[in-house]
């Protein structure tokens, strides 16, 4: 045992030469789920995260500087059409760079997919411009690990755990999602606390959730999964430790991976399996960076899919002043949602489905996100009324296309010398139109209960990265199998929403959860078939 | 310094405001300037334009709107747009104008402090 630069967890310690060990890059939904299976199961796991260490009581309840302690702020770059390369285009995604990463900031909904968002494909055949493909899975398949995810989560609405209650932002977007006649209305199924339960306690309403959640009331894996795989003695965590490349033998198996450390020194672990979770982004980037003479395109590359078919949901937003007071802010940012728009009705304009989900920023994200680069009096006033705001968020599917992608800018090196991901992306026409369908919604919603004036906020670095691993049936088609297991190397996984075939409209982190569960059982049982 | 202050509050203008949370700005900016030379010459170079013939803060503030509209879309407009809108909206005294409380954490969160006590609207249907 030997004990963390931060001095408070002793963990175990597996020599770098150790050729059992299970390597995990990334400790975020995917990761840090599959690292504390892993470890109950009996395995040895060397989880290596990008960020720090921190706990709970250091998080920010200040959103610019939490934005700073907590986002990846890495070197990236951005090109494509969309607005996020003219507004933010250093920041292309809102993630974690800490130990636990996205899950350290989630707000916490958590809705299954539907059965048709798994075949898009098949549904609606080719639609041009796009690359959609069905998942090799479907609902049946994932149901039972559904119903586990939301028991480990603690989502509300099931395992008998209570209903959020209503907050002040819910009852306005309630009331109006009700007047317009809107039926699929509810302050949601959510992955915190209404009640004590799992060992964490309930939630107090305290109005933080991007910022990280200081009393534990969310799940997250720094506060859930990590610890508990830590008591296992089998989890050997290494924050502060940047993954740069993949190893492989002449065979083209894995043999580990190499990655700098907290002092700035290139570190080699061996592996008898990989498994990368790095967030849609730092995935494809990782495998890229480790072409090798036997896989000059990138690891895992021969289908040349690894970084395509980048998918970041519609993410829009509404909100609205009123003639009376609000106060947004107090209590969970997320608690509430409208579903009626998440069923697949083409007749729409558009295909896919979305959801209008609860949101509040507070006065310094909101000043910079409402109306992008505005300023003068008119603005100043708006900010004046930010007590009479309330607020919503659209979240739904985007599809997936080809040429939307992760690539490397070997122009641009971060601070390890490596090449930084480029994102680039143009919105599919069925993206516009179904952005364009959400606000016009999401206004009427507002309008319903006497709105003063509506604000239809472009799309913001999102935190839902998808697609660039993607799972296929057949190996030309994408990365990795149905469990996440590249196609073209049998001992290397993807473990994070890079997988997703599709992007469906849910909030991403109970599936991705979900399928680090089914991928866990196949890992154990192909560990114990010696066929890894 | 003056003449940052003065921009600031003409861009995003709160009476009620002291000068106090404006000159944050030109903190902020100085930093940025002492860290990169690049910053630091586009901060000077457009301080120095914008007080072209009477100096800026002593101009009314009609005269200063329509310099700032003069120069919006440049490197020096954006660098201190973005740099006010950061800096006046992170301050705990705007937080007070605009009435928003912040962190609750160390009072017991909201959960017995207002966080359902909107009363203009019925309480909705809890839904399924």
């Amino acid at each position: 045992m030997s004990v963390q630069p931060d001095g408070r967890r002793p963990v175990n310690r597996f020599a770098a030469d150790d050729p059992d060990v299970i390597v995990i890059v990334g400790s975020g939904a995917g990761g840090g789920t599959l690292a504390n299976e892993l470890c109950q199961r009996g395995a040895k796991v060397v989880l290596i995260e990008a960020g720090r260490h921190h706990q709970p009581e250091d998080f920010i309840n200040d959103e610019w500087a939490s934005l700073n302690q907590l986002a990846w702020l890495d070197a990236r770059t951005t090109s494509g059409s969309w607005r996020i390369a003219r507004e933010f285009p250093n920041l292309p995604a809102w993630t974690c760079k800490t130990v636990g990463g996205t899950t350290v900031h989630w707000a916490g909904c958590c809705v299954r997919f539907k059965e048709w968002e798994f075949r898009i494909r098949s549904e609606h055949g080719p639609i041009g411009g796009t690359s959609l493909l069905d998942w090799p899975i479907g609902l049946t398949d994932l149901e039972p690990y559904y119903e586990a995810a939301e028991d480990r989560l603690g989502v509300t609405r099931t395992n008998g755990i209570p209903a959020p209650p209503a907050s002040n932002n819910f009852k306005v977007m309630g009331n109006g999602a009700r007047r317009v006649g809107y039926t699929g209305v509810s302050t949601g199924r959510m992955a915190f606390n209404t009640v004590p339960r799992d060992g964490r306690p309930a939630t107090i309403q305290d109005g933080f959730n991007y910022q990280g959640d200081k009393q534990r009331a969310h799940w997250s894996t720094l506060t859930t999964e990590i610890p508990r795989a830590i008591k296992t003695g089998r989890l050997d965590l290494r924050p502060s430790a940047m993954a740069i490349r993949i190893e492989h033998d002449g065979s083209g198996a894995v043999t580990g991976v190499v990655y700098v450390d907290a002092e700035g020194n290139e570190q080699r672990q061996k592996a008898r399996v990989v498994c990368v979770a790095c967030n849609a982004i730092e995935t494809p980037r990782l495998l890229l960076n480790s072409a090798s003479s036997l896989f000059p395109d990138g690891l895992a590359n021969s289908s040349g899919q690894v970084g395509r078919n980048y998918m970041r949901h519609l993410t829009g937003s509404v909100f609205a002043t009123f003639d009376k007071p609000v106060r947004m802010y107090r209590g969970e940012t997320m608690a509430g949602i409208v579903t009626d728009e998440s069923r697949n009705d083409p007749a729409r304009g558009f295909v896919g489905g979305y959801y209008m989900q609860l949101l509040s920023l507070g006065p310094s994200f909101l000043s910079t996100f409402l109306i992008p680069r505005a300023w003068g009096r008119d603005f100043a006033a708006i900010m004046e009324q930010y007590d009479q705001m309330a607020g919503m968020w659209l979240v739904g599917e985007d599809l997936p296309q080809e040429s939307n992608r992760v690539t490397l800018n070997r122009d641009v090196r971060d601070q390890f010398g490596q090449p930084v991901p480029n994102v680039h992306v143009d919105d599919h026409p069925n993206d516009t139109a179904m952005r364009e369908h959400a606000y016009a919604a999401g206004e009427s919603v507002y309008a319903a209960v006497d709105a003063l004036r509506t604000f239809r906020v472009p799309p913001y670095p999102t935190t839902h990265n998808l697609g660039t691993a993607r799972m296929s049936a057949r190996p030309e088609d994408g990365v990795v199998n149905e469990f996440g297991r590249a196609h073209d190397v049998p001992n290397l996984f993807v473990s994070d929403g890079s997988v997703m075939t599709t992007a469906a409209a849910a909030n991403p982190t109970l599936t991705i959860v979900a399928l680090a569960l089914r991928q866990a059982d196949h890992i154990e049982q192909q560990l114990k078939a010696g066929a890894i | 310094m003056a003449t940052i202050t003065a921009a600031a509050r003409t861009m995003y203008p709160h009476d009620a405001l002291p000068d106090d949370v404006y000159a944050r700005v030109g903190e902020k900016l100085a930093e940025a300037g002492r860290e990169d030379a690049g910053t630091r010459r586009t901060i000077e170079d457009g301080v120095s334009a914008l007080n072209d013939g009477r100096p800026f803060a002593e101009r009314s503030a009609d005269e200063q709107l329509e310099a700032l509209k003069q120069i919006e879309g440049s490197d020096f407009f954006e660098l201190v747009r973005s740099t006010a809108v950061t800096e006046v909206y992170s301050d705990q005294r705007t937080w007070q104008l605009v009435g928003y409380e912040g962190p609750s954490f160390a009072k017991g969160g909201y959960i017995d402090r207002g966080f359902n006590d909107l009363g203009w609207l019925p309480d909705p249907e809890a839904g399924a």
